[in-house]
């Protein structure tokens, strides 16, 4: 069983902060197949949130074959996800910091680097959304 | 479906001041509604309204279908929680218990008395000695113990410290989830209401400045941030936009997604957005355009 | 809804039923006491009764001296601490929000709440009334005037604890503030009092009139302030009757003024006519004028009769069941008026 918390400063919608706790969990293998989630009413006794953003957080699990809820049981962990793999990301850590100090040596300020980051983080991981 | 609360037209005069005008408004039923204002926009006329405590000056209003409060029928149907939750002072807990459970058909005896051993409250203390959270609840446990449809809370945690908001929201979201009950909820500060309103309804100065889905309010507004440009494709509709020599900042509503490249888009929060409407609505209240023109 | 009511009036409704039995205690042990000593002192009484009346009313001042005021007080203070917080507390708190919202309409919510209380009101006043009425009863033969009491005992009372509780209640319901309706309240109930004493009781049922000869009757002279002699009626009507009036009539009916007495002292009893010297104030004539006095009454009495107005004795009761009977109509009428304003035109 897992708990849920919640970053009212983080401005993602409440749902999907639980479908990403979800998410991170399977990564990290805190959840496995037949583990049970949290009742609806347990989450919102805890989070004082409303009941039908948690259901519609397990709606989306579900379509995403992650989770089966069984009614009169509970909702139940099916699927999995990979789990990330420690060699892939030492190599993409090296190669990160490769490319940090070419920039710091080009001369851009720390502040220039974290602004050009941040806008290719989102032009690049939100194309498939948008 | 039957909507839980609609009201078209709406008005309500004070002698010379209207409380509340020309507002329309139609509440799915099943949701939990956030009614957001400030001060005096007439978020308790409106509750007032709809539970026949005020009788409309214009105008209609229903709960259920029901006209408010038409009979004992239609009063048994929601549950009403007034501002600053009124007990009787010098009754004692169990006494509201017992005169729940006479003026009540459909009472839940074993739901009130379970909530109020869970709230840990002496049935034998008089309820003008109860803390203010403790009252909040006990009146909560009232309304929800009638077992109503469509539960209206009039600024519920407005009084209450942080900690016994947290537990009056949970209180209330607990009840949503085990019994299905409609909830509309009304604060001045949208803080309140965000973690647990799915429909969103802005009220300022007696008219609905906006109401809809929470998530589909979100996901239609976006902030642009960009150089300076005074027009916008036409079906983007402009909520509040701010200008420098250089840049313009702007928070738009639009259905479509945003794609002209020289705007860097940003997502709003539930809070950016009841204030954008908010300043929209003072901007657009007839005593400060003078003073604008002249600004222009 | 009943049974909120009463868990609602539970308090002060206790408390006025213990009051009431405290007194009715008191009563009860003083009163039996006052009864034999009437019954040995006064009812057989053949000589020297002056003294016996006197020793008898000399028992119990405390009570004698209480029980009045606390009669002519009580249907204020009903309608003042009663009736008045009734809507008016629920109003200025806001647990009208709580009560109008639950499965009961609000026109059955204030029926119950005006049937219970008015009810639990009068009941109060009523047994209040009976005992101060059984305990001044002996009082009461031998002070002879029931008229005098009137307002104090019997019906009458209940009439106007009613009325004022309603009038409370009215007046709670439209002002939504308590001491405001509290002093409203006693306000206008003073003044419907005073009015109907002054100026619709007396008139209630035409008055007896009974003309007299002056032979008969009692009448004297009497100069006020260096003003001119002249002769004052001092007649009343038959014992135990509540006079209205007295006055000199001539034989055409007509009714003589105090200038037109004047004048006729003055034509016909010089003798008397000049008012004494020294200081100024209510003097009579010189003593040493009798007969000139006595010849002065026989003219008069040639001249003049008496004319007496009053209510009869018999009366008493019709008068209690109609003055009753206005005020708990009045009463009637404001609680409508209360049901009109609460259902109708608050919100």
């Amino acid at each position: 069983m897992i708990e849920f918390i919640l970053d009212p400063s983080s401005g993602v919608a409440t749902y999907q902060q639980l479908v990403q706790q979800v998410h991170q969990a399977l990564r990290l293998g805190l959840l496995e197949p037949g583990d049970r989630l949290p009742t609806a009413q347990q989450v919102v006794a805890s989070l004082a949130i409303n009941p039908n953003t948690v259901l519609k957080a397990y709606r989306d699990l579900e379509r995403a074959g992650l989770v089966r809820a069984r009614p009169g049981l509970g909702t139940f962990v099916v699927g999995r996800l990979p789990r990330t793999d420690p060699a892939a990301q030492a190599r993409f850590r090296t190669s990160m910091v490769g490319w940090l100090r070419s920039a710091r040596d080009a001369g851009l300020t720390p502040d220039e680097i974290e602004a050009i980051y941040r806008t290719a983080f989102r032009d690049c991981l939100t194309e498939g959304v948008a | 479906m039957t909507a839980a609360l609609e009201a078209v037209g709406l008005g309500k005069r004070y002698g010379r001041r209207w409380g509340l005008r020309g507002c329309t408004l139609a509440v799915p039923s099943g949701r939990v509604v956030g009614l957001v204002g400030p001060n005096g926009a007439g978020k308790t006329t409106l509750l007032h309204l709809a539970v026949g405590l005020l009788q409309p000056s214009e105008g209609s209003i229903a709960v259920l279908g029901d006209a408010p409060a038409s009979g004992p029928a239609a009063l048994a149907r929601f549950g009403f929680l007034a501002q600053d939750s009124p007990t009787y002072p010098r009754l004692t807990v169990a006494d509201h218990l017992r005169m729940g459970a006479w003026l009540n058909p459909s009472w839940d005896e074993a739901f009130a008395a379970r909530r109020i051993r869970e709230l840990g409250l002496d049935p034998r203390q008089r309820a003008g000695t109860l803390s203010g959270g403790q009252r909040a609840q006990l009146a909560l446990t009232l309304a929800v113990a009638k077992r109503p449809e469509v539960l209206l809370l009039d600024e519920p945690v407005a009084s209450l410290d942080p900690l016994a908001r947290r537990e009056f929201l949970q209180t209330l979201m607990e009840v949503v989830a085990a019994h299905g009950v409609t909830v509309v909820l009304s604060s001045h500060l949208i803080a309140d209401l965000e973690r647990v309103c799915d429909y969103l309804a802005v009220l300022v100065a007696g008219r609905v400045a906006v109401s809809g889905d929470v998530d589909a309010l979100i996901a239609s507004h976006h902030r642009l941030v960009g150089p300076r440009r005074d027009r916008l494709p036409a079906n983007q509709q402009v909520i509040e936009a701010s200008y420098t020599d250089r840049q313009s900042t702007m928070l738009v509503r639009s259905h479509d997604p945003v794609l002209d490249p020289v705007w860097s888009v940003a997502p709003v929060t539930l809070d950016d957005l009841v204030l954008a409407y908010l300043r929209q609505a003072r901007d657009d209240a007839p005593a400060s355009s003078p003073a604008l023109a002249v600004a222009r | 809804m009943i049974r909120l009511a009463w868990l609602q009036s539970r308090t002060r409704t206790l408390l006025g039923a213990a009051a009431v039995a405290a007194l009715a205690a008191a009563a009860a042990v003083t009163g039996i006491r006052l009864s034999s000593l009437y019954d040995r002192l006064v009812a057989d009484c053949r000589t020297n009764c002056g003294l016996a009346t006197a020793r008898f009313l000399s028992h119990d001042q405390f009570l004698q001296n209480a029980l009045n005021p606390l009669i002519q007080a009580l249907p204020a203070l009903l309608g003042m601490f009663w009736g008045a917080p009734l809507l008016a507390r629920e109003l200025e708190t806001g647990t009208y929000r709580l009560a109008w919202t639950q499965s009961v309409s609000r026109s059955r919510w204030l029926l119950t709440k005006l049937g219970v209380n008015g009810l639990a009101a009068v009941l109060l006043a009523g047994l209040v009334t009976l005992t101060v009425t059984w305990w001044y009863r002996a009082s009461d033969l031998v002070a002879t005037d029931q008229y005098a009491v009137f307002d104090r005992r019997d019906l009458a009372p209940v009439g106007y604890a009613l009325f004022a509780f309603a009038v409370g209640a009215l007046l709670g319901a439209v002002l939504r503030r308590t001491l405001p309706a509290m002093a409203a309240t006693l306000g206008l109930y003073v003044v419907a009092r005073v009015a109907t004493t002054l100026w619709v009781r007396p008139h209630l049922l035409p008055p007896v009139r009974t003309v007299t000869s002056l032979l008969h009757a009692q009448f004297g002279f009497v100069a006020e302030n260096g003003s001119p002699v002249t002769m004052v009626a001092t007649g009343s009507g038959p014992p135990g009757a509540w006079t209205l009036s007295s006055s000199f009539v001539t034989a055409s009916g007509h009714v003589a003024g105090s200038a037109e007495l004047a004048g006729f002292v003055h034509r016909h009893c010089a003798a008397i006519a000049t008012p004494p010297s020294g200081p100024p104030g209510n003097a009579l004539p010189p003593a040493n004028a009798a007969a000139e006095f006595d010849a002065c009454r026989r003219h008069a009495a040639q001249t003049f009769h008496l004319l007496v107005t009053y209510q009869p004795a018999s009366r008493y009761w019709t008068f209690q069941w109609i003055e009753t009977g206005i005020f708990a109509a009045l009463g009637l009428l404001a609680a409508a008026g209360c049901y009109w304003w609460v259902t109708r035109r608050t919100g």
